[in-house]
């Protein structure tokens, strides 16, 4: 017998060992990250228009600074460079979305810098930050640039209206803890008052929070795909409502500051919530009440950034104390 | 037609969804494979100590004739076609690697076995039940392939008031159990009779899964005209999800018990068998016919017919493949079993083993194929896990080194469903990591590093 004419049992065809299962979700990090980014885009694009060409210069150059520091770090600490996970997109259009109009582009551009060295690479990268690196990076920002972060806010002036100078004013929030809820009301008017102003986001304040409406379309993108649930938004809505409810602002408060990007895109970030359903409701709850009493009572008349990134503090050990039911009770007859 | 109202049982808390591709042979009626050319009997195709063979190269055997015993824990291996005993040598085994194994050559000198009915069948007493069952080389044709006498042995003290039924088939693509349950429920349902009152069981419940419904009439035909002996009979419909099929949430499914972890389902009062296996105990008990082969489903985007086969206990897969015209030229994995607890075989020259109840050639990338990604604690592997454990927790626990520090996260408990690895976005082997810190833990425990 020839080598050639091995029998027809000695020459199959090499299969691939592989563990089980062999099956999977389709759905990948990555795909769920340009969901999130997709989701994102409708306020982000509505904010640029509200807003100006500055705005698109503030984010573009968050964008740019994220994917250049991503890259930068996963060269330097020689890891697999995955730009087109879309994590480091997202950590730059957030950090965007949470900036006032008028910031100077360039920083922008340093605050993502930041917020992907700082807030996920030192932490050990995606997956093991602590917290958001967005609101890192806008927390950095606030302390750095102080000026441009707490005057940047600009009168919505769109494109398509007559080009005028830039009308630097309060936002809603700001107005309302210095002057009242009437004056803080009349900053949103519009044709159809002041709660569809806020609705449709013909307000001043950050590029992508303006429009309560847009970041609702992409949350409920999300939530139809299931990558986000309603837990943690409920939460903190809940805990707001609660603690703002005898201020007599309430609606305002609902409908304002960045509370629904922080709620819908922020606090549910994967990496920086807590895993379980029970945990979620703590962890939403903690940050509805700490924006209701930074609001009220403390130095910033926004609190949502802050409220988000001290509950992301208490994420380990929400995860320690709200564990998944495990299934092990004793059998009963039935 | 007219519908019916069914009422669909399941089980707790997890579990998946995952497409079940059963439409590739759900109506596929079960077909014999053509006598193959020789066919490899390893000594091992069950849990428990190797068959000690009884024959000698040169031999002719019947099909049906015992050629190897089985040891104190095992079952003997029967002759699954007439031939000339070829070799006895090592060769190739699915799970093992390789496996002494006897090789059959076909011949067409010899016949098989006649079967006759016993006429007293019906009242035999435990012990010759038991040993006609031990005889007939007979083990769990789930998947699992514990010899089937021994789950039937209670220890003392353990009563058994329910003995269910599994027809649950939760894997994907799979549908033996299907058809085997359309073709022969009269079977099925005496087998289970026949270990219902071996176990003192007075509830036989029959657990399907919603997408098999149409077996239900002739379940109900069959125990129309079948002596109960009192024992009641139900056939239990239950949600299409995986791991529906898997003893736990079966039982949970269908009597509401929950049966604490690392303990058996007798803990509880209940056993679980295969409907293959029942009918084998039918034909063993009632014919004293061994099990010489088995119903399998060949199927998956890589074969080019997909049929549900019945073959000889030894066939190579290679004929297997042949008989359901071969496999196209795409595949590039072969998975024994379904896809979610199945294994990957290397190749075809391999026999067809007592527990193996599918082949499903897939396509395409494998899992893990271009490595995985790091943990983003999205949660979904704790809300897949049908017993609520923390894969996500063991597996960055295994990787930062700290494998013994993962029993709080339920490691031990795990019985490798596979659903959390299932629905990782990231791609991570959790199942892998879970088996990791589970043999390191039980090795810990056996050094009594850990209580």
């Amino acid at each position: 017998m020839s080598a050639a004419e091995t029998p027809t049992a000695a020459a199959p065809h090499p299969y691939v060992i592989s563990p089980g299962p062999h099956v999977r979700v389709e759905e990948s990090t990555a795909q769920i990250m340009w969901w999130v980014n997709g989701a994102l885009a409708p306020a982000a694009i509505w904010g640029v228009i509200v807003f100006g060409p500055n705005a698109l210069a503030v984010v573009l150059a968050a964008i740019a600074g994220a994917l250049a520091a991503e890259w930068a770090v996963a060269r330097a600490l020689e890891r697999r460079v995955t730009l087109h996970d879309g994590s480091a997109v997202c950590t730059g259009l957030l950090l965007a979305m949470t900036l006032p109009p008028a910031v100077p582009w360039w920083t922008a551009a340093l605050g993502s810098i930041f917020a992907i060295v700082f807030g996920k690479a030192i932490f050990g990268g995606l997956g093991y930050n602590l917290f958001n690196p967005a609101l890192i990076g806008r927390a950095f920002m606030l302390a750095t640039f102080p000026v441009a972060m707490t005057a940047g806010w600009i009168a919505p002036q769109p494109w398509f209206a007559v080009p005028v100078d830039a009308i630097t004013t309060a936002t809603p929030l700001a107005v309302l803890r210095e002057q009242g809820l009437p004056q803080a009301l009349q900053l949103a008017a519009s044709p159809g008052g002041p709660y569809a102003g806020l609705a449709l986001g013909l307000r001043p304040g950050s590029i992508g929070e303006v429009s309560v409406l847009l970041i609702a379309l992409g949350a409920g993108a999300l939530l139809a795909r299931r990558i986000i649930t309603l837990t943690i938004p409920l939460s903190i809505f809940s805990g707001v409502a609660l603690t703002t409810a005898f201020s007599g602002a309430l609606t305002l408060h609902l409908l304002s500051g960045g509370l629904w990007l922080g709620a819908f895109f922020m606090a549910t970030d994967y990496v920086t919530s807590p895993v379980t359903r029970n945990g979620k409701i703590v962890f939403g709850l903690i940050i509805g009440a700490l924006t209701g009493i930074i609001r009220l009572y403390g130095g910033y008349p926004e609190g949502i950034c802050y409220a988000i990134l001290l509950a992301n503090t208490l994420v380990p050990a929400l995860n320690t104390w709200f564990r998944p039911r495990r299934t092990m009770l004793a059998g009963t007859p039935s | 037609m007219t519908p019916q109202l069914v009422e669909i049982t399941s089980f707790g808390r997890g579990g998946i969804h995952p497409p079940t591709h059963k439409e590739l042979t759900a109506r596929s009626p079960i077909e014999d494979l053509p006598w193959p050319g020789e066919v490899w009997l390893p000594l091992v195709q069950h849990l428990g100590e190797p068959a000690v063979p009884i024959v000698k190269k040169g031999d002719t055997v019947a099909r049906g004739q015992m050629i190897a015993e089985g040891g104190a824990t095992g079952v003997p291996i029967h002759a699954s076609v007439p031939g000339k005993i070829k070799f006895i040598d090592k060769r190739p085994h699915p799970t093992l690697v390789t496996c002494p194994t006897l090789v059959i050559r076909h011949t067409d000198e010899t016949d098989e076995l006649a079967f006759e009915e016993d006429p007293a069948w019906r009242a035999l007493d435990a012990a010759e039940t038991l040993a006609r069952i031990q005889q007939a080389g007979i083990v769990g044709l789930g998947g699992a392939a514990f010899p089937t006498h021994r789950k039937l042995m209670l220890p003392k003290g353990v009563t058994v008031d329910t003995f269910v039924l599994n027809g649950a088939e939760c894997e994907p693509y799979l549908t033996a159990d299907h058809r085997l349950m359309m073709l022969r429920p009269r079977e099925i349902l005496e087998g289970a009779l026949i270990m219902a009152r071996l176990v003192g069981a007075r509830r036989l419940l029959i657990g399907i899964e919603a997408d098999k419904s149409d077996v239900i009439a002739g379940f109900r035909d069959a125990a129309a005209d079948t002596p109960l002996d009192g024992i009641s009979f139900d056939v239990r419909v239950c949600e299409v999800r995986y791991p529906q099929g898997a003893e736990r949430q079966l039982i949970t499914a269908l009597t509401g018990r929950v049966v604490p972890p690392r303990s058996l389902p007798s803990a509880v009062g209940v056993i679980v068998q295969n409907v293959a296996t029942a009918q084998a105990v039918h034909d063993a008990v009632r014919f004293r016919r061994p099990l010489i082969d088995r119903i399998m489903t060949v199927t998956g985007p890589g074969i080019v017919t997909p049929r549900n086969v019945r073959a000889p206990l030894g066939a190579l897969l290679q004929d297997i493949v042949a008989f359901c015209g071969g496999a196209r030229e795409e595949t590039t994995r072969l998975i024994a079993g379904g896809p979610m607890m199945g294994r990957a075989l290397p190749r075809l020259d391999l026999p067809l083993i007592k527990g193996m109840n599918g082949l499903v050639l897939l396509t395409g990338r494998g899992p893990f194929e271009e490595g995985y990604g790091p943990c983003i604690q999205c949660g979904r592997c704790l809300d897949a896990c049908p017993l609520g454990l923390e894969p996500n927790q063991v597996s960055i626990f295994v990787e930062a080194g700290r494998t013994l520090e993962t029993d709080p996260f339920g490691t031990l408990d795990c019985y490798e469903c596979g659903s959390c690895t299932y629905v990782c976005p990231s791609e991570r082997p959790l199942l892998q990591f879970m088996q990791v810190a589970k043999s390191a833990l039980r090795r810990a425990s056996d050094l009594r590093i850990v209580k």
